[in-house]
């Protein structure tokens, strides 16, 4: 499943980079250009939004402040997440139902989109409905392991682990060019 | 009321550690919920909206992914050498190298903390071991490295333009003068402290090695050459600018430098082989590389990488939209703004209350977070007052550099004790006096506008716009 999600939105995202370079090398290259590239890069990227949003939840890519919540006994920090999972899930339970009704009536007119022959009951309002149930389901697994004691918060991104391993590559690289730059010398 | 609930909530959310994305659309959703009468269908619609009708905010994660590319410490090697090169010979020469090296880095790779890590974990043993203090390097990389967000292309930029519909070209080029003004501004400090304290020179490596290190260095350099010729040259907007750079840094790191990917440390010159035969081979090489980079485990992560701190940033940036909707809808900006404007407050005096809400500010969360969140309210009060937009977002890029190396949240700091083994107030101390030179800093831009808007000026009164 990870892998699943992993692929589908890294290529999401290189599809995007590479319409888009390819329409500029159309346009430059060779005076033409393609009239649905515009918004199918734009809906591509809503969609990587909407489906890599849960899946942010589940490896911690988040950011949030957690500078209070970490003074906090354990305990009290499990319930203080709790809390805000709730909110979270408010908060997934009226889109869902906004894009239910939208979808609904996109459903009944049978709307296409602009340059695409695509209708938007599913490229946008069943895109936001699948979005926001995983959503949705991240955030119940997540209460689940709240109250079972297996998490105390959200796991949100720490930049500076990350940081620091890009640091220690760079010393592993400079210190090999040193050793090289030593033989030669 | 409305304002006061909005806000409440929004604080008490990002206080318990909700993900700030959530946190934004939640307290938008209820005061909506409990004081509007849009519907829920309509704001679903809108916040798809907000994603799929905005084709500047591509320019986010292309620009994500190409730095993703580039920032790597095979690039900073690189950089790091062609900068030593430069001024090395001068007294102080190391320090101002890594003052150098920091701007090119951040220059490509757009983050602040991955510049401190990646300059920092090299230039700062060097300066060690060539006789510096400690604590004077860790100070001067601190400092130097908060320039990743200032000098464009820069992320934070973006997103300011994506929050207040102010141009990103203009924004780029509008951080160009202060970013060198500060790049600048600390060499020349380093060069008065090194003369005080009598600090080593390199020495000096001659014209040949400084064209053959800049020559490796180009091809990270190019990038830069490349987003804004393009932008400015009219051939490209920032998004396709900022594509042209992904698929560009793709090819420099994977392709030219090697240092991952499926070719991985190929060298460009077998020994004894002739050019033509290194040419053909090069080609090929690089051809099937490409093909295989789709299946490489090294490329897809940096891909995985680069999409998660996209979605990361555009779920914010999209649940700050439906946020700055209410905020709209509400007329909140207009009513402060009103206020401000009644209590007879002078341009001058709301800048220096902007100042000081970015640098608390900057001190709980990060840049593109307090810049979803505050720009959408200072931008009309400002516009109201009459400050150039532009300006007030140099000044609020500037206040978010400040916030990375001021206690509790300062990225920087913590980087740099993390490369240097030394405790959270050890760093602190040894970067105090280089927060003051950008508190000085600060003060200069906040109250010489000519210094961000004079470039984009510049380049409009060349293109005949006025």
């Amino acid at each position: 499943m990870n892998q699943f999600e992993e692929g589908v939105i890294s290529l999401l995202l290189v599809v995007m980079t590479l319409l888009v370079f390819v329409e500029v090398i159309l346009r430059f290259g060779f005076n033409t250009g393609l009239m649905w590239a515009q918004e199918l890069t734009l809906h591509i990227s809503a969609w990587m939004v909407l489906l890599g949003a849960s899946y942010g939840l589940k490896v911690g890519s988040h950011i949030g402040v957690d500078a209070l919540v970490r003074t906090f006994s354990p305990n009290t920090r499990r319930f203080v997440t709790a809390l805000a999972v709730i909110c979270g899930l408010v908060y997934c339970g009226l889109f869902l139902y906004g894009s239910w009704v939208y979808t609904e009536k996109m459903w009944m007119t049978g709307i296409e989109l602009e340059d695409m022959p695509l209708p938007r009951w599913l490229a946008q309002g069943g895109m936001l409905l699948l979005g926001f149930s995983l959503i949705t389901w991240r955030l119940l697994g997540l209460l689940k392991k709240l109250i079972t004691g297996q998490a105390e918060g959200f796991g949100l991104t720490d930049e500076v682990k990350e940081s620091l391993e890009l640091a220690k590559e760079a010393m592993r690289l400079s210190d090999e060019d040193d050793a090289k730059g030593g033989k030669s010398a | 009321m409305t304002t006061a609930a909005l806000f409440i909530i929004l604080f008490l959310c990002l206080a318990s550690g909700l993900p700030i994305a959530i946190g934004l659309g939640f307290s938008s959703i209820m005061t909506i919920l409990l004081f509007s009468h849009d519907s829920l269908a309509s704001i679903a619609l809108k916040y798809f909206a907000t994603l799929s009708d905005h084709y500047t905010l591509l320019a986010i994660p292309f620009f994500i992914l190409s730095s993703a590319f580039l920032s790597t410490g095979g690039v900073a090697n690189r950089l790091i050498r062609f900068a030593i090169d430069c001024v090395g010979h001068i007294k102080g020469g190391l320090a101002m190298a890594s003052v150098l090296a920091c701007m090119l880095f951040a220059a490509v790779s757009g983050s602040s903390p991955a510049t401190v890590a990646a300059i920092g974990s090299i230039v700062i043993a060097g300066m060690v071991k060539a006789g510096y203090s400690q604590s004077f390097a860790t100070g001067v990389i601190c400092n130097a490295g908060t320039l990743g967000i200032l000098i464009p292309p820069s992320i934070v930029m973006l997103v300011y333009a994506a929050a207040t519909q102010v141009s990103a070209a203009r924004m780029f080029m509008a951080g160009c003068i202060p970013g060198a003004l500060l790049g600048g501004g600390l060499m020349i400090a380093i060069y008065i402290v090194a003369r005080v304290k009598n600090l080593p020179a390199q020495s000096w490596p001659g014209f040949m090695a400084i064209f053959r290190s800049g020559l490796t260095a180009l091809g990270g350099l190019m990038l830069i050459f490349i987003v804004l010729g393009s932008i400015y040259g009219g051939v490209a907007s920032p998004t396709e600018a900022a594509a042209l750079s992904a698929v560009y840094a793709f090819f420099i790191s994977v392709l030219c430098y090697r240092d991952m990917g499926p070719i991985k440390g190929q060298p460009w010159r077998l020994k004894g082989e002739g050019l033509a035969l290194a040419g053909v081979r090069n080609l090929k090489i690089m051809t099937i590389g490409a093909f295989k980079s789709v299946s490489d485990p090294e490329v897809r992560k940096v891909v995985l990488e680069a999409t998660k701190v996209s979605v990361m940033l555009l779920f914010i940036i999209s649940n700050a939209m439906i946020f700055a909707h209410v905020l709209t809808t509400e007329r909140i900006p207009h009513h402060i703004a009103e206020i401000i404007v009644g209590w007879g407050l002078p341009s001058w005096g709301f800048l220096i209350v902007v100042n000081i809400l970015l640098l608390i500010a900057g001190n709980f969360m990060e840049p593109s977070a307090i810049l979803l969140i505050m720009a959408p309210i200072l931008f009309p009060i400002s516009q109201k007052l009459g400050i150039d937009p532009i300006h007030l977002g140099i000044i609020m890029v500037v206040n978010m550099e400040i916030g990375m190396i001021t206690p509790p949240v300062g990225l920087n700091l913590f980087v740099a004790a993390g490369i240097t083994g030394n405790s959270l107030t050890w760093v602190l101390r040894a970067a105090f006096p280089w927060l003051m030179l950008m508190l000085a800093f600060l003060a200069l831009i906040t109250y010489i506008p000519s210094i961000s808007t004079f470039l984009p000026e510049f380049i409009d009164h060349l293109k005949g716009y006025n």
